[in-house]
């Protein structure tokens, strides 16, 4: 008896110790269940039904037959997959030399090298919206440059970049690289900063060139911080909604739809909720698939032991 | 045992990427339906919150009918809460299915049908038979809104004001030109070519080729045409030979008489590219009145009503959407929120409404008075709406389809037809097809 009772303390205490991991993590644990789990368990679940709010009698199991639609009966995802492809493509590779090139610039030492920096990261301050309003009245016909051009007898009065077919994609990239090119030059910078001094003294001894130093030294130290950075950008790039809604409205004639324009468009102005899950499914897959694909292809982390 | 200090080196990262990747997701989570849900009666004292659908341009006008609203009933008090027209309905969707409605709102026939179908809104055909508004309201709205709502007789909301699409015109301009005002379909295409010189960036005419471009457009076509009816049986009439033929006539300004810019242009756009100063014509409703006046005076600017298809002919105008306010199924204060209905659809307040936002006022009280007299293209919208060789085209607000097949699955089409890569005959019988489905979709559960 006497054994028994000198045992509980040190069972209760262990009982205790094993349980306070898991309560520490609960309250994580629990808001992403609520704020991840649950929205992606209901926007699978609505994937598979017919549910639109402005005709309920017509709500109900819908089997695969919105993925059938997707693939089989709907160009218009097919037009904004491939929008959103090609809009993902150019700016992250466009966005990362930029971004390099203005990190490596500013890693230099020279006069006034605070001041560049301040420049070189403020767009990245500015919020999406206030972004697009700033870029709406630069194309502007009638407030901004075109009108400026046409006053000194270039181009014609009216024209908007946003309106050309042939101009509104340009138009819509060099805005989002504004936004986005401090991104890629902020972390590239944080991380040129852990390179030693040492490895380019010795590399310059052993009469490496710059762009040797750059490919043999710079890049190689790089490479973690740049695939992290490019698939974090590409993944929200390819969600890009609030520039590209409030700049082109996914116009001219659908040309600037990307894949979650579409998705918002069906889902909010059209109120297909159902089918909008369907597509929202659909690019949650194509995004997984890359994002995997992408880190096994670039052994992310392999350096490391 | 020492722990391992890593996890398999993808695994971590994929999962990362999952979440990041999941987030996406999140875009169209569906909350628990808030629709149907009835509240009560209430005290008829208390707060009630009241959405204005078409917030900061009627703003000052809601607040000062409010503020005289709790001077007679100070035992109520009314939160206003505007909310910008563009994204009004998507606002009343997200409420009915997550909670969140006021006790009153502004409602346009427009979306009328589809809040009905959500069963959010509480008919109001008792009410208004015991209420002093009984008999002071516009036929024709009342109809309009009867229509709407595509539940018989029953009105789901109590029409306010009503709007017209309205030709405003640059009278300082066509003097100095010597052309007549544009009240011939010859005479406004003449203009429109007359008053542009690309060159000096002049031009005709700015046409809405972005949100909201249908119904503008589809308003121009029946102009023309003179067909007075949406349907014929059970098929449109949105693709007769006359009305793709009025559609070219229209698309056919584009560029040669607008500016190239036109193609992404809302309404806000569109206004303000007129108001600008270097345009010479706007087609769009009563509503944008007030901000001609700012921008160029009484004496430089007027509008008349869409000219007849012919000469002394039959003029042919579509039904515009009646605004009106509607009475909120899950409020819990319905009395005092049909306290404020009452009040801000009586003769006085009426009166002060319609004229902040350049509309037709329903109470038939408001017609008399002054204001009307004085603002020549209400007057004369008022005169053509009782003209008996006016045909009113009943557009199908009551077909739950009718926004989204006009906007998210139409606007962009119509952009094509302008940058030349759709015909408008295709994009006229394409338009007639998801209508004519509509409709037979509707016809058939409504059996």
């Amino acid at each position: 008896m006497a054994i028994a009772v000198a045992k509980h303390p040190v069972t209760n205490r262990r009982r205790r110790t094993r349980r306070l991991p898991y309560l520490l993590i609960a309250p994580a644990a629990l808001l992403m269940l609520a704020f991840i789990a649950y929205p992606m368990i209901s926007v699978l679940y609505y994937s598979l039904q017919d549910y639109n709010v402005t005709k309920p009698w017509r709500n109900g199991f819908a089997g695969m037959s919105n993925f059938t639609r997707i693939f089989t009966g709907d160009p218009r995802f097919w037009h904004s997959l491939d929008f959103s492809v090609r809009w993902v493509v150019v700016e992250i590779a466009l966005q990362l030399v930029i971004g390099l090139a203005l990190a490596l610039l500013v890693n230099q030492t020279f006069v006034g090298r605070g001041l560049s920096r301040a420049l070189v990261f403020s767009p990245w301050a500015v919020s999406g919206v206030l972004t697009t309003t700033i870029w709406m009245l630069l194309y502007n016909p009638s407030t901004g440059m075109s009108r400026y051009l046409a006053d000194a007898g270039i181009g014609s009065y009216g024209h908007s970049v946003l309106s050309d077919p042939h101009t509104v994609f340009w138009a819509a990239v060099l805005a989002e690289l504004w936004r986005g090119v401090p991104f890629f030059a902020i972390l590239l910078l944080a991380d040129l900063q852990s390179i030693p001094g040492e490895l380019y003294e010795a590399a310059s001894v052993d009469g490496a060139s710059r762009l040797r130093q750059l490919f043999h030294i710079t890049l190689p130290h790089l490479k973690d911080a740049i695939v992290l950075s490019t698939l974090l950008r590409a993944v929200w790039e390819f969600n890009n909604v609030d520039l590209l809604y409030t700049l082109t409205g996914g116009g001219p004639a659908g040309q600037t739809t990307t894949l979650p324009l579409y998705v918002a468009n069906t889902g909010l102005d059209g109120h297909d909720f159902g089918y909008a899950s369907a597509l929202t499914t659909v690019a949650f897959v194509i995004l997984l698939f890359f994002s995997v694909l992408y880190l096994r292809l670039s052994k992310f982390g392999g350096d490391r032991t | 045992m020492p722990r391992p200090q890593h996890r398999p080196r993808t695994a971590r990262p994929a999962a990362g990427v999952a979440l990041a990747a999941a987030l996406a997701l999140t875009a169209t989570a569906c909350g628990d339906s808030g629709s149907g849900k009835s509240g009560g009666e209430g005290s008829g004292k208390g707060k009630i919150v009241f959405w204005d659908n078409n917030g900061g341009v009627r703003t000052d006008a809601w607040k000062q009918i409010i503020a005289a609203f709790e001077k007679k009933y100070p035992d109520i008090q009314v939160e206003y809460v505007g909310i910008p027209i563009a994204d009004v309905q998507k606002k009343y969707d997200t409420a009915i299915a997550g909670g969140g409605l006021p006790d009153v709102g502004g409602v346009g026939t427009a979306y009328l049908a589809n809040m009905v179908a959500q069963n959010a809104l509480e008919p109001l055909s008792d009410r208004i038979g015991k209420s002093g508004l009984k008999g002071r309201l516009v036929t024709g709205m009342v109809t309009g809104v009867q229509a709407a709502g595509g539940r018989g007789k029953e009105m789901y909301e109590l029409p306010t004001s009503a709007n017209q699409g309205t030709l405003w015109y640059r009278t300082d301009l066509f003097g100095a030109a010597g052309l007549q005002p544009p009240t011939t379909w010859s005479a406004f295409y003449q203009a429109a070519s007359t008053l542009t010189d690309a060159s000096k960036n002049k031009f005709g005419f700015t046409i809405r080729g972005g949100k909201g471009s249908i119904a503008q457009a589809l308003e121009m076509m029946y102009a023309q045409s003179g067909i007075d009816d949406f349907w014929n049986g059970d098929k449109t009439t949105v693709n007769d030979p006359r009305n793709v033929a009025a559609l070219e006539k229209y698309v056919g300004l584009y560029k040669k008489s607008t500016p190239e810019a036109d193609l992404n242009n809302d309404f806000v756009n569109m206004v303000a590219e007129f108001d600008h100063g270097d345009v010479g014509m706007l087609q769009h409703n009563l509503g944008s009145y007030n901000d001609h006046v700012k921008a160029f005076g009484k004496d430089k600017v007027d509008g008349i009503p869409l000219p007849p298809s012919q000469d002394g002919g039959v003029r042919t105008i579509v039904s515009n959407p009646v605004d009106g306010l509607g009475l909120f199924k899950s409020g819990k204060n319905k009395a005092a929120a049909w306290k404020f209905i009452e009040f801000a659809a009586s003769e006085p307040m009426n009166s002060l409404w319609s004229q902040a936002a350049g509309a037709v006022p329903a109470n038939t009280g408001a017609e008399q008075e002054q204001w009307i007299n004085d603002a020549r293209p209400t007057k004369a919208a008022m005169e053509s709406l009782n003209d008996p060789k006016t045909k009113i085209v009943q557009f199908p607000y009551y077909l739950p389809d009718w926004n989204t097949i006009t906007k998210a699955d139409t606007e962009p089409d119509f952009q094509k037809v302008l940058l030349g890569k759709m015909t408008a005959k295709d994009f006229a019988d394409e338009l007639a097809g998801k209508l004519n489905d509509a409709q037979a979709d509707f016809a058939g559960h409504a059996k």
